[in-house]
């Protein structure tokens, strides 16, 4: 390509913005796919980019990650906050260095890594992920038969709220979430309204709310998360998970399945990431580790940081297996 | 007679759709506003206007509101642009003139002086004044030297620095005037440059006109709505009605001759004594003897002559170049202020 | 829904008016009586029917993939919007910089500066306070960050906006064509902008930058239009009777004479840009919005609130010194020299701080507001919840407000065959403005049915019209008091400030704990925002009354209700219906913000769209709720605002 090319798309750009900076990237093809933060790296530092999704879990991932990025290998770290299908496209285009959990996106999985190679896998995060239907371990305790969904319908009066109208409610959570609810509440003809709190924030303030008034509900909800530590929660058992079960999002008719977490990482990070790219491909943990830092941050209120370096201080085995 | 200044002939300006086909044709000039308006959607503002403007003299265009007197001067620069009819500036066609000859026009030959000042507000008294040389592009130094000249002679000394704002009525009326002026035009058009200011200041601006007329003799047209006015500025007045001129004449002509019910009408309160002359009030004759004591100017208004012939009690001769044109008594001059006299005579 | 929309302005109709108005309902009705017969054969009442209805999911699913595959090769992305988008980049980034490389003492004292030489010395000190108060609360650089991002995003728009405005100032044609578009994006939410950036551009600064430029030119290219326009007749053509070439007429007068419009326009512009700073902070702005959109996502109230303050105090701060500017415009003009000494002091405090190695803010210097307000929100919200005495507590009342007024007035829409929505949306278009608002309405109405999103818009309808409702009540309670108190408006006024300037994410958090997770708190935030500029405008019309009219109802005797009720009101007629017409926009931009506490209908599919990158579902329902704007939009606007083409 040539520069005439160049020449006449900044006559249209002039129009919109500043046609003298164009200038300065120089003629060609202008790729934005190779472009990072223009707040990344202002002190000149090497830099690496990771996304945060917006679950406190995901949090702390990011946030030990980051501590020992910056203190014990020198880097600087920005944090982008994306949701889940988004922070792919990021991660595709090189805006997102890595993806420290992820929790089962098949279609973006087949697009980016296999057909497209922009992504690469970077192994187990440790974490098995579970999503599933919980009530509080209060109620459970008068009622012990509700934890089998089969007996739901009986107790549906239980959880009626004005929202939900003459049925029980069954709260889900942020739109950016893997959910079969309403699929589930058709199929296996159960006399509940599912209500989207929208949100993250707003399902866990409204769970400690109906916990401090020892109210019953019934919610979806997934674990690890630091929120059983708060408001102790018990399962209730959807028919079995078969693999393959839940294929046709119309039919599902049974429990989510168990999902080991998985990072990923940008392909040329992963490649010319050095060091950085070498740490987050070794970093694992357990749940336990990643619920009290999660705790730590969400319940005590912590910075991230501050969790981050307490967790960092007192398990030096863990981490120093990643630097090596 | 010297040459007009501007000669108008046969001057149209017709509003609404097209408007175009209104001066050409004979059925519809004939008709009323009303009945041009009911038939065409059309309003003619200025209605088949003649008139010439001679050098050095105040010509008045009078009429009430909506009778086209704002928009006929608008059209002499081509504010706004007439339907039909012809303006020629010294000669010079102005319809025909291109863009840049039009502009050259407005520079440098005509300036006008507006109701509402049409001064801008975010200019200093001294930039206001010096725009019309600006946009001539003249210098800054010399442009700001000539404006401070303009605003000494209209009496705004040591207010350059104010913004309109701060000025009252008559004090943005002047700098209004001192812009026209500083570009040097022939012409001064005026469009009711004092209807917006209370009556002791509109006396005195009146007053500024006159001395500034009488010290430069500069051209004027000066539009107003207020008879009293166009009769002490006015060397000759168009009465115009439903964009029309109904009479064109000097002062002493219309008073005296009024052309129809309307101008009749119009001047039925004027003090009379103030306009007509002591050549319309005498008896035409020779006085009695050659030494004329006491003798009257023709040109003097009736109001002096009363004075004089009180004063001695006699009738008094009217003298111009030492020759004696005629008399004037009490009864003649009673009879020009009751209005009897020219009637009499009209029949 | 009729009490608030439609009767307010017919009680003080003339009886002229109430006659055409019969008319124009009688046209209507015979209209209707031919046409529904055949709607009702042809496709049956009901829910709007499904034959009218296009699905568009397949070709924009298509379109979404076509962008992901094409974006790192097709030589649109590569020639044009790669260009953008470092340009953007670079932008920000060099600004960016300079900020920091200015320092926190150098940017207060410029600020400062700034603030002293255009509004005064209290405006200065406020400046000041408002830049260190950032840096007490820790959040520097996050505060740098937006603003890098304001300062590109803002005179991007200001550009872009005066080119626009200038043409339409000078066009009359465009203008025509213009106006409508304008008109439409005003009352675009701004959610609705971020996903078809998202996907030509991925997240990051880019988008937002555009998403923000997008949202915010607008106003600006309204207003200079509008000063264009509103030139004072006489004064251009003294100019132009001076001889002046067209350029000098707009240069010397045209533009001069709209000042005060442009740096409205300025204003409005940097307020909207900096209300979209933080809702871009969705799609990876960075800055103070991530900082409260990360505090969003551990719950926490109090970290939310310390990036919320620095939000808030830039908008005030900015707010003021550039509405100062607009009133000053034309003032005398300010001595170069002191300008110099400033600019010096200025640049020598820079130098000061740089040179004591404090470019950074100081980390010890740091204040914790979190816990404090963490812990008053727990104990508000623990108070107020329920068990109140008497009153019952928040959730008591959530609850019977979702149970006795949303319920009944969504099922009542939802009832009503689609046909007679149509009418009934025509019959208050046409009832307040003219046929062709009423045409505007019925079609954006309609619209909403063929894209397939009839029921959950209707549902989003019966938020909106409940919020509305209760705006109105608080807002004209409030606004009648304030204007009957100076005391109660000087108190009121940074209060208004607040809560229309903090971002809307940092109280979803306490209105959940107080109002449940449902509709209630959805109704409840949009309450919040549409709040305060319901009672500007109401107390500005109340005391813009003619005091002329005022003082002879007092002299006649009237008590002071009499008054309010005889002549008050009644005169600040205009500015209560501008007050109704702002509630509806402004409670429609929140509809999505309602979505993220349980609203569920549109503002969900938003989200989700968003959240999952489907397009499909997030730019149906964000059309829908565009159509939805425009019709409520046209059903409040009066006539009269149309051809003042007012702000």
């Amino acid at each position: 390509m040539t520069c005439d090319i160049a020449l006449s798309r900044r006559t249209v750009l002039a129009v919109t913005t500043a046609a003298a900076l164009t200038l300065l990237t120089g003629c060609g093809a202008a790729d934005m796919t190779k472009q990072s933060s223009p707040f990344a790296n202002a002190q000149g530092a090497k830099t690496v980019t990771l996304s945060v999704q917006s679950w406190v879990g995901a949090q702390s991932n990011v946030a030990v990650a980051q501590y020992l990025l910056e203190h014990k290998l020198g880097y600087r770290v920005d944090t982008v906050q994306v949701d889940e299908v988004p922070a792919w496209d990021a991660l595709s285009q090189g805006r997102v260095d890595a993806i420290l959990e992820d929790w089962g996106h098949p279609e973006q999985e087949q697009r980016y890594v296999t057909d497209k190679k922009t992504i690469t896998r970077g192994g187990g995060l440790g974490v098995t992920g579970h999503i599933g239907w919980f009530v509080p371990t209060y109620l459970v305790k008068q009622h012990p038969d509700i934890t089998n969904w089969k007996n739901l319908n009986k107790y549906s009066s239980l959880f009626r709220t004005p929202e939900s109208g003459g049925k029980g409610q069954l709260m889900d959570g942020s739109p950016s979430y893997v959910t079969n609810d309403k699929a589930l509440v058709k199929n296996l003809k159960l006399d509940y309204q599912v209500v989207f709190a929208g949100s993250e924030a707003a399902q866990i303030t409204q769970m400690k709310q109906f916990a401090k008034e020892k109210k019953p509900f019934l919610t979806y909800w997934y674990a690890p998360q630091w929120l059983f530590k708060k408001v102790p929660m018990t399962e209730v058992k959807l028919p079995a998970y078969k693999e393959g079960c839940d294929a046709d999002p119309a039919k599902v008719a049974c429990a989510y399945p168990h999902t080991p977490l998985q990072k990923y990482l940008n392909s040329g990070f992963a490649k010319n990431g050095g060091k950085a790219a070498a740490f987050l491909k070794k970093f694992k943990w357990t749940t336990e580790d990643q619920n009290e830092v999660s705790l730590m941050i969400a319940d005590q209120k912590m910075t991230p940081e501050d969790a981050a370096k307490k967790w960092v201080d007192s398990h030096p085995s863990t981490w120093k297996a990643w630097l090596s | 007679m010297s040459t007009p200044v501007f000669s108008v002939e046969g001057l149209w300006k017709v509003f609404g759709p097209k408007a175009e086909r209104v001066p050409g044709d004979p059925e519809l000039t004939a008709l009323e506003p009303a009945e041009l308006r009911s038939r065409t959607g059309c309003t003619a503002a200025v209605h088949d206007v003649s008139f010439d403007v001679h050098k050095g003299e105040v010509f008045v265009v009078m009429g009430l509101s909506g009778s086209g007197k704002s928009t006929l001067v608008r059209c002499l620069t081509r504010l706004i642009e007439p339907t039909a009819g012809s303006i020629v500036i010294d000669g010079e066609d102005v319809r025909a003139m291109d863009k840049a000859r039009l502009r050259e026009l407005r520079r440098h030959r005509a300036a006008m002086v507006f109701q509402h000042f049409g001064l801008l507000p975010h200019r200093t008294v001294i930039d206001n004044v010096a725009y019309g040389l600006e946009i001539q592009g003249v210098g800054k130094s010399e442009r700001r030297a000539r404006a401070q000249e303009f605003v000494a002679k209209v009496g705004l000394d040591g207010m350059e620095q104010r913004r309109p704002a701060q000025l009252s009525g008559g004090q943005r009326q002047r700098v209004g005037l001192a812009r026209a002026l500083a570009v040097d035009p022939e012409v001064l058009l005026f469009d009711e440059p004092f209807s917006a200011l209370d009556p002791l200041i509109r006396r005195d601006m009146q007053e500024e006109v006159v001395r500034l007329h009488r010290e430069e003799g500069r051209t004027m047209v000066f539009i107003t709505h207020d008879l009293s006015e166009a009769l002490k500025l006015g060397d000759r007045i168009a009465l115009m009605r439903d964009g029309r001129v109904v009479q064109l004449g000097t002062p002493e002509e219309i008073v005296a001759h009024p052309a129809d019910d309307y101008v009749r009408e119009f001047v039925r309160d004027v003090a009379r004594e103030q306009v007509m002359t002591v050549r319309t009030a005498m008896r035409p004759g020779g006085c009695d003897g050659t030494e004329h004591p006491g003798a009257l100017d023709p040109g003097e208004v009736v109001a002096d002559a009363i004075k004089v012939v009180a004063r001695s009690g006699k009738p008094a001769c009217v003298v111009e170049d030492g020759r004696c044109l005629g008399v004037v008594d009490h009864e003649r001059l009673l009879g020009v202020v009751a209005g009897t006299e020219p009637q009499k005579e009209a029949v | 829904m009729a009490t608030v929309t439609a009767s307010a302005p017919r009680a003080g109709l003339p009886g002229v008016l109430k006659h055409r108005a019969a008319q124009k309902l009688l046209l209507l009705a015979l209209l209707a009586a031919v046409l529904v017969p055949l709607a009702d054969a042809r496709w049956a009442s009901g829910s709007w029917p499904h034959a009218l209805t296009v699905d568009v999911s397949q070709p924009l699913a298509d379109a979404s993939d076509w962008i992901i595959d094409n974006r790192d090769s097709h030589p649109l992305f590569l020639y044009f919007f790669g260009y953008i988008s470092n340009a953007v980049v670079l932008c920000v980034r060099a600004v960016y910089l300079l900020l920091l490389a200015v320092g926190w003492a150098g940017v207060t004292a410029i600020g400062a500066l700034v603030a002293w030489r255009v509004a005064g010395v209290r405006l200065a000190a406020g400046t000041a306070v408002a830049f260190l108060a950032c840096g007490l609360l820790g959040m520097w650089v996050p505060t740098m960050q937006t603003l890098a991002l304001m300062v590109v995003a803002v005179l991007v728009s200001v550009l872009v906006g005066l080119v626009l405005g200038l043409a339409a100032g000078l066009s009359d044609r465009f203008h025509r064509a213009l106006r409508p578009v304008l008109d439409t994006m005003q009352v675009l939410p701004a959610f609705a902008y971020l996903l078809p950036v998202v996907l030509i551009f991925g997240i990051g600064v880019p988008a937002a930058v555009l998403a923000t430029v997008v949202y915010a030119a607008p106003p600006m290219a309204r207003l200079t239009a509008l000063g264009l326009r509103g030139a004072d007749k006489e004064v251009l053509e003294a100019v132009e009777s001076l001889g002046a070439t067209a350029p000098q007429r707009l240069l010397t007068a045209r533009i001069p004479l709209a000042r005060k419009e442009l740096l409205l326009g300025l204003n409005q512009t940097i307020m909207m840009a900096l209300s979209m700073a933080v809702i871009a902070s969705v799609i990876g702005a960075g800055g103070l919005g991530d900082r409260v959109y990360q505090a969003l996502a551990s719950v926490d109230v109090g970290a939310a609130l310390e990036a919320g303050i620095p939000i808030v105090l830039l908008a005030v701060v900015l707010d003021r010194i550039t509405a100062a500017a607009g009133e000053h415009a034309g003032e005398e003009p300010q001595s170069r020299l002191v300008w110099l000494y400033a600019a010096v002091a200025a640049v020598a405090v820079a130098l000061a701080g740089r040179l004591a190695g404090r470019l950074d803010w100081p980390d010890s210097w740091t204040v914790n507001l979190a816990d404090p307000v963490n812990r008053a929100v727990d104990w508000m919200t623990a108070h107020l919840y329920s068990g109140v005495p008497v009153v019952g507590g928040t959730a008591d009342w959530a609850g019977r407000f979702t149970t006795w007024v949303l319920d009944p007035v969504r099922s009542g829409l939802q009832w009503l065959p689609w046909w007679a929505v149509l009418l009934l949306v025509a019959a208050l278009a046409w009832l307040i403005g003219t046929w062709r608002t009423a045409l505007t309405a019925v079609l954006a109405m309609a619209a909403i049915g063929v894209l397939g999103v009839w029921k959950p818009s209707l549902d989003t309808l019966s938020q909106v019209l409940a919020a509305v409702a209760v705006t109105l009540v608080l807002g004209f309670a409030i606004g009648i008091a304030a204007a009957r108190s100076d005391r109660f408006e000087r108190l009121l006024r940074p209060v208004l400030d607040v809560f229309q300037t903090m971002p809307q994410f940092v109280y979803l958090i306490p209105v959940v704990a107080l109002f449940e997770v449902g509709r209630a708190p959805a109704v409840a935030a949009a309450v919040v925002y549409a709040l305060p500029a319901v009672v500007r405008i109401t107390t500005q019309g109340l005391r813009q009354v003619d005091p002329a009219a005022l003082e002879s109802a007092r002299s006649l005797g009237a008590s002071s209700t009499q008054q309010l009720r005889q002549v008050q009101l009644p005169l600040a007629r205009p500015a209560l219906l501008l007050a109704v017409n702002q509630g509806v926009v402004l409670v429609l931009a929140v509809v999505i913000i309602g979505g993220l506490v349980g609203g569920g209908a549109l503002g969900y599919d938003v989200v989700f769209g968003l959240a999952q990158g489907d397009l499909a579902t997030g730019l149906v329902a964000g059309a829908a709720i565009v159509c939805l704007g425009l019709m409520l939009d046209r059903v409040t606007q009066p006539t009269e605002r149309r051809t003042k083409g007012g702000v």
